[in-house]
């Protein structure tokens, strides 16, 4: 799948800078911390993400410098750590074999406090990708476990212990795995610079790390969608019928169905929304799911169900339109070559796979896939998720019944819950932070800790929302940080997003009147606001407007608001009803 | 040869492919330092096949001792 495999460093290092003076993003800051010379990642790196449009800049820390650097580069949105262990002192890799306990317990508490002395520098750094100690590129073809193993051992074991929200471990050796301990190793330069890896090793890192990155930057796949014949199971339903589809464990082909089907309710049950987009009579799907007896995916697991004879191209725009997500949040897997090539070339946007010929790769192309729909943050709510999206669905449906639109939203009967400096929902304000594309003014991505700092900072307050109606709750679904400047009697609207799910009802004018009563109770005069144009929300861009707001200044890029606070327009929602949390 | 060599250092140094001549060298060409190095000979070994042995690497400081070394390596 890795596209940079086949490429050679020269056509990297050209492309890569052809990329890097054609991008318009902007500039995503990567400092690259060692104690052993690896300069070669950078352009390999940038190359993967600039490909992946994330305009990435990466800079390399000094040599043998990870505690100072870890300071000087705490601004940058991400900061990856490479710990050699053999490097922890020089020639370590024989030394340490003749160590007596002494030496060694001397060596781990240097160790542990420059691991501490790290973490401490960097708490407000985005991301932080530090990588697991690794014995491995020294002694691979030992038997028995030597001193630089056993240190490994316990170093990560502390790493995993000690590992603060905004810090993810690498498993440097299912990198070195990867390539194999042989290609990933160059020892010309180790003993003059310090080099130790090879090209083909940080090809395979830089691939490895990219879905860390892709989700920090709200580019993770959001759902996985099917077509039922060939793919889901073997044989075509409408030619072979009901009795004579396979995806039973029991049968050599059903088997390999089988298992594509429990994957695919495994990412299910982590947050990703499942869909069918498939060419046969919707009742004869129907029938398959509900009743067919080798059938794994359920009614309960598929949010979204496009069986029809329309053609894909429409069938696969209205499910990103029914589920408010982006094309590009989509993955598709087919088995026909025509399907597959008219969506790749009539909506590029969409990642498609496809059913390998050789039927025993299925399973492995998708398990390698799996990395596009990781998730940097992992919460109670993503399992939630999974039946909102089926209640909006039902919602959509009753709206039909309704002339007037504030009819049908009182009829919703909802309710409207502020949560302030929430500690308890830390993850989830950061997810919502860096996976909101289309409702957010600002797009500003922020980790665990940052979410933190807002609460802890008396300078600012952050709220998040959660809203229920007669179908359910969304849980938290909308979120605005404000900073306040209380000498001057000003604040500022930082952030204000919220999430696709709860747009329509009016929830953001009732969140607003609600902030703009806060800061009036605050002593709070005017307000200032901003809306930063990006590719996805457009949907926005009138927002303060509405509000009331006065546009002070505006280009093609960005809106900058004030308001004074009392000649605030309150929309005075009556059906929504509002409760405070904790 | 000559070109596959002057596109390869065209890729590492960031520098249009007409600029390199038989002078070129860490005097004339400002981003050639020691990292710098150190890629030309990992892309120039991928692009010919060929592994340098620490000597060579140590000696190919132009352009023109580039050529005869690898010259010499492609020969053998």
């Amino acid at each position: 799948m890795s596209s940079m495999k086949n490429l050679k460093y020269s056509e990297i290092l050209k492309i890569n800078a052809e990329l890097g003076n054609t991008a318009n993003s902007n500039s995503y800051n990567i400092s690259v911390l060692s104690n052993v010379t690896m300069n070669q990642i950078k352009e390999i790196l940038e190359y993967a993400l600039r490909k992946k449009k994330i305009n990435a800049n990466v800079k390399i820390g000094d040599y043998d410098n990870i505690v100072q650097d870890s300071l000087k580069y705490k601004d940058s949105s991400l900061v990856f750590v490479f710990w050699e262990i053999c490097n922890l002192i020089d020639g370590l890799q024989y030394k340490i074999e003749l160590f007596n306990d002494n030496d060694l317990n001397g060596l781990f508490e240097k160790a542990k406090s420059e691991i501490d002395l790290v973490f401490k520098n960097l708490p407000n750094t985005s991301l932080v990708i530090f990588n697991k100690f690794s014995s491995l590129t020294f002694s691979n073809s030992n038997i028995r476990k030597n001193n630089l193993d056993r240190l490994a051992d316990k170093l990560n074991q502390y790493l995993e212990k000690r590992i603060p929200e905004n810090v993810r471990l690498v498993d440097l050796e299912k990198v070195i795995a990867i390539v194999g301990v042989e290609n990933s190793l160059d020892l010309r330069y180790y003993y003059s610079s310090k080099a130790l890896y090879t090209v083909d090793f940080f090809k395979a890192y830089a691939e490895y790390v990219k879905p860390f990155i892709m989700s920090a930057n709200g580019k993770a796949k959001k759902a996985l969608i099917f077509d039922c014949d060939n793919t889901l199971w073997k044989g075509i339903l409408g030619e072979d019928g009901f009795d004579n589809i396979e995806m039973s464990p029991k049968t050599k082909d059903g088997a390999i169905f089988y298992e594509i089907q429990n994957i695919a309710i495994s990412l299910n049950k982590q947050g990703i929304l499942l869909g069918l987009c498939s060419k046969n009579n919707p009742a004869d799907v129907d029938e398959v799911i509900n009743s067919h007896p080798d059938m794994q995916l359920r009614n309960e697991h598929i949010t979204v169900n496009k069986s029809n004879w329309s053609n894909k191209v429409a069938n696969l725009k209205e499910i990103t339109h029914e589920l408010n997500i982006g094309l590009d949040s989509l993955v598709f897997v087919d088995d026909s070559s025509f399907e597959v090539n008219l969506i790749r070339e009539q909506l590029p946007e969409i990642t498609v796979l496809q059913v390998p010929e050789r039927l025993y790769n299925y399973p492995k192309i998708l398990r390698e896939n799996m990395g596009l729909f990781y998730n940097l943050s992992f919460t109670a709510e993503d399992r939630k998720k999974i039946k909102m999206y089926k209640q909006q669905v039902k919602r959509e449906s009753v709206k039909k019944e309704f002339t007037d639109i504030d009819d049908y939203l009182a009829s919703l009967e909802l309710k409207m819950t502020i949560h302030q400096d929430d500690k308890s929902i830390i993850p989830r304000m950061s997810q919502m932070s860096q996976k909101t594309n289309q409702f957010n003014l600002t797009t500003k991505r922020y980790t665990e800790g940052d979410i933190k700092s807002f609460i802890t900072n008396e300078k600012s307050a952050i709220f998040a929302l959660s809203v229920s109606d007669k179908f359910g709750d969304s849980g938290i679904t909308g979120l605005c940080v404000l900073n306040f400047d209380s000498i001057n009697k000003t604040a500022d609207i930082d952030t204000f997003l919220m999430s696709c799910r709860i747009i329509g009802r009016n929830i953001e004018y009732a969140f607003m009147d609600y902030l703009m009563n806060y800061l009036n109770q605050n002593k709070i005069e005017k307000v200032t606001s901003k809306y930063v144009k990006t590719l996805k929300n457009e949907q926005v861009k009138g927002f303060y407007d509405k509000c009331s707001f006065s546009l002070e200044k505006s280009n093609n890029k960005m809106k900058e608001y004030t308001l004074i606070i009392e000649n605030y327009k309150s929309k005075n929602i009556k059906y929504i009803d509002i409760n405070y949390g904790k | 040869m000559e070109n596959k060599i002057k596109k390869v250092m065209s890729a590492v140094f960031d520098m249009p492919v007409e600029e390199i001549n038989n002078e070129s060298s860490p005097d004339t060409i400002e981003s050639w330092d020691s990292l710098k190095h150190m890629n030309l000979v990992v892309a120039l070994e991928e692009e010919f096949e060929i592994e340098f042995t620490l000597e060579q690497i140590i000696e190919m400081v132009n352009y023109s001792l580039i050529k005869i070394i690898i010259n010499n390596l492609i020969e053998i």
